[in-house]
């Protein structure tokens, strides 16, 4: 499971036919020191996330069992939280960039 | 599975039913070599109590479920299984480091 932030949405029509329905956004982990260096990854929304959001990603079967069709989807990333607010190394992690630092 | 330090805490009230009463730590792999890049910090629910700068052993997949009570599906795959008391890795200080500091 990592902390992501919502980048983007993407939208396919032409699609895996177990994927027909799901909500796909595009997430960036966080990473302590540089920010900006992490790569994308497209995960199912399973919670109703906005672009901005913090939210906990999770991989593999994990993320099957959250997405609830089933296991055999063509998936294998999901968005199964949306975060409140995080402390790391002493900091303060806002729901949005926005809110960092804040109490 | 990997050793690695708690930096932090993640709260979340809209998340999946798998995730309630849960605490969810955030746990950096440990580095070997200080010059590997910077690895993204996991998630990991936390069913021992490991307090934020404690080095944890933090299990994936079906292990980390199993660590949750039986081989169920839950919506995680990371958890910590357990807490580091002390450890001896070849050529490297950060143990020692680790432990002066737990000493005072």
């Amino acid at each position: 499971m990592y902390l992501a932030t919502v980048i983007g949405q993407v939208w396919a029509t032409r699609k895996e036919p177990t994927l027909s329905g799901l909500r796909l956004l595009v997430v960036q982990p966080f990473k302590r020191n540089h920010p900006d260096e992490a790569s994308t990854m497209v995960a199912v929304d399973t919670i109703g996330a906005d672009v901005g959001e913090r939210v906990l990603v999770v991989m593999g079967r994990s993320a099957r069992h959250a997405i609830g069709k089933g296991h055999d989807i063509g998936f294998q990333c999901a968005i199964v939280g949306v975060v409140d607010g995080a402390e790391i190394d002493g900091k303060r992690i806002g729901q949005t960039a926005a809110d960092d630092g804040a109490q | 599975m990997f050793l690695g330090k708690v930096i932090g805490e993640v709260w979340a009230t809209r998340k999946v039913r798998d995730l309630e009463g849960k605490r969810l730590l955030v746990v950096e792999r440990l580095k070997m070599d200080p010059s590997e890049a910077e690895v993204t910090p996991v998630i990991a629910a936390d069913p021992l109590g490991a307090d934020v700068d404690e080095y944890v052993v933090v299990a994936f997949g079906k292990a980390a479920r199993v660590a949750f009570g039986g081989d169920g599906d839950f919506a995680f795959e990371a958890a910590i299984v357990g807490i580091v008391d002390g450890g001896q890795v070849p050529s490297k200080d950060w143990f020692e480091t680790y432990k002066r500091e737990k000493e005072g």
